[in-house]
């Protein structure tokens, strides 16, 4: 039991499936107050609703949100603002950018960006900017990313960053994944100074979650099947996190990439500081920031 | 990589029909990541709105926005006043707009059909008319008209689809030998099925293994095309094994071509009907 988790708050995004789902009922169980995210209504009821009562917490609340459009992020910030005000928290501890998304094929969304892009990178980019006042406001504000070996090899074209000329809908998975990494440097590197908002990767390694299996066809939904049946449940990253946000410890730690809160190494590219400078104004553009 | 053209030194400006769909979004991106300027048509005002506000902000370009239904001969005269008004000369057309409505003919309304011819066949020859006329003279003009892989051939179950791509894909060829003089060009662009929405994406499910391999992405369609456009080419076939079927079919008499694709859409149609994504008729 993390006692010093009782008075903090947490906003965690893709928390009605997977890792999200077992962190914010871990974090609920610590005692924390938890914000989580869903892109759809009735299963954000539904994770209210089971994870109150499974943990004795009544403090979880979820919001709808599609994180796919840029619209949506700033909407959901503004309501998270008004949100926690209404609550009377004055900041906000931790910022846990899971939500995450797999496609197969090329799909743009409504707002003209790659799917994977939009859902994996810019919603998490412009979410942490946007709640960066509240983050601050708390004594040690934490911005923790879920990324994953799969950028490992990666490297983005600078030619055709979100590969529409020639999709292949893993390497794009590989590439936002880097671009996790990256934007976890290009906040440390701006925040380093000023602030005590500090950010984190964290790899969760395989986990039998449906990540692979939403809207992809039978082929590669097979392969994912096969491949997601050797991984561990979503509670093992899950509990990592936890560990990460509870330990002060870390805060001062020059690596920022973890597996189950221990130190992992990240590919050289995912250190390379000019790369991680070249996205945030790849992604300060995209989004109009 | 684009090579330098003369149409990388002139601003150019590009107008996209269907704009809002799969294909259309993914030739607003190409044309946007270039630095060229939009004129984006739909039906749907708020989806072409939040596509032009997007691609302003991300690509610092400019973009115009007109909503309307373009078999309304009316509507098309407004949208070309609403351009030419702001000083706007155009470079580039691209015809994406189609529709099909599924089932077999006398499964589909006479309101249908004749939707489907006009939309696919009357609205792209309208634009282009009109287009021409307020072309920027200082530049080469393209023209880009998306018609299908279903082009080349007879198809039942989708006869009326197939043969308003058949028009569109003939005239196409013509025209741009027709246009040569006034240095514009004429591209076709006949693709096989597009993975654009859930629906779409189920049908290349049903067929299986020639789904996959026939299967090019929006984005790779649009960006060849752009390409193919640009070195006047007339006809654009995405994907090297849609070429072969395009080879192969070509080598096979028509009449027997129509049966051998009647039995693969009406199994695939039986598939679909089992997995109950389409109702059975």
């Amino acid at each position: 039991m993390y006692n010093e988790l009782k008075e903090k708050t947490y906003l965690v995004t893709g928390a009605t499936s997977g890792i999200g789902y077992a962190l914010t009922g871990q974090l609920a169980r610590h005692g924390a107050r938890i914000i989580g995210v869903g892109r759809s209504a009735e299963k954000c009821a539904q994770s209210q609703s089971i994870l109150r009562r499974d943990t004795q917490n009544e403090r979880i609340d979820y919001l709808k949100a599609d994180l796919s459009l840029q619209s949506e992020v700033r909407r959901l910030a503004a309501q998270i603002g008004e949100f926690l005000a209404s609550q009377g928290v004055t900041g906000l501890d931790g910022l846990v950018n899971n939500a995450g998304t797999f496609t197969y094929w090329c799909r743009l969304t409504d707002e003209g960006v790659e799917t994977q892009w939009a859902v994996n990178h810019f919603a998490g980019y412009l979410l942490a900017n946007a709640l960066l006042p509240w983050l601050e406001a708390a004594p040690s504000g934490r911005i923790i990313t879920v990324s994953s070996q799969s950028h490992y090899g990666s490297k983005i074209d600078w030619n055709d960053p979100q590969r529409r000329r020639k999709y292949n809908g893993l390497r794009v998975y590989g590439d936002t994944k880097l671009a996790n990494l990256l934007l976890t440097l290009g906040f440390n590197e701006r925040l380093a100074k000023n602030s005590a908002v500090r950010a984190d990767a964290v790899d969760p390694g395989l986990v039998n979650t449906e990540i692979g299996s939403k809207g992809t066809p039978a082929i590669a939904n097979l392969v994912w099947k096969l491949r997601k049946s050797g991984g561990t449940t979503p509670d093992v990253p899950a509990a990592g996190i936890v560990q990460l946000l509870a330990d002060n410890e870390h805060h001062t730690s020059l690596v920022h990439y973890w597996k189950n809160a221990r130190p992992q190494k990240s590919s050289r590219e995912a250190l390379n500081v000019q790369t991680a400078d070249r996205l945030w104004a790849y992604s300060q553009d995209i989004c109009g920031l | 990589m684009n090579s330098i053209r003369f149409e990388n030194m002139r601003p150019q400006t590009v107008l996209i029909t269907g704009a809002a769909g799969g294909l259309g979004k993914a030739f607003a991106l190409e044309c946007a990541s270039r630095g060229w300027n939009l004129v984006l048509t739909d039906r749907s005002e708020s989806l072409i709105n939040t596509l032009a506000e997007s691609l302003e902000r991300g690509y610092g370009i400019r973009v115009q926005t007109f909503a309307c239904d373009l078999t309304d001969p009316v509507k098309r005269e407004d949208l070309f006043r609403q351009v030419v008004s702001t000083g706007t000369r155009l470079t580039m057309l691209v015809n994406v707009a189609g529709i099909d409505h599924e089932g077999t003919f006398m499964a589909q309304t006479s309101q249908q059909i004749q939707e489907i011819l006009r939309i696919n066949v009357e609205a792209p020859l309208a634009m282009i008319h009109t287009a021409v006329q307020y072309r920027d003279r200082r530049s080469a003009f393209r023209i880009i008209n998306v018609a299908s892989l279903a082009a080349f051939y007879p198809m039942p179950s989708k006869a009326t689809y197939a043969s308003s791509k058949r028009f569109l894909l003939n005239f196409s060829m013509a025209l741009n030998q027709e246009f040569k003089e006034m240095n514009a060009t004429v591209t076709a662009l006949c693709p096989a099925g597009l993975p654009t929405t859930p629906e779409c994406i189920k049908a290349i499910d049903a067929q299986g293994l020639a789904g996959a391999l026939t299967t090019v992405d929006t984005g790779r369609a649009a960006y060849l095309t752009l390409e193919a456009s640009l070195q006047g080419k007339p006809v654009v076939i995405p994907g090297f094994f849609n070429r072969l079927i395009h080879l192969a079919g070509s080598l096979v008499p028509a009449n027997l071509l129509a049966a051998i694709i009647g039995k693969r859409w009406g199994e695939v149609r039986q598939k679909r009907v089992s997995r109950g994504e389409l109702a059975a008729v």
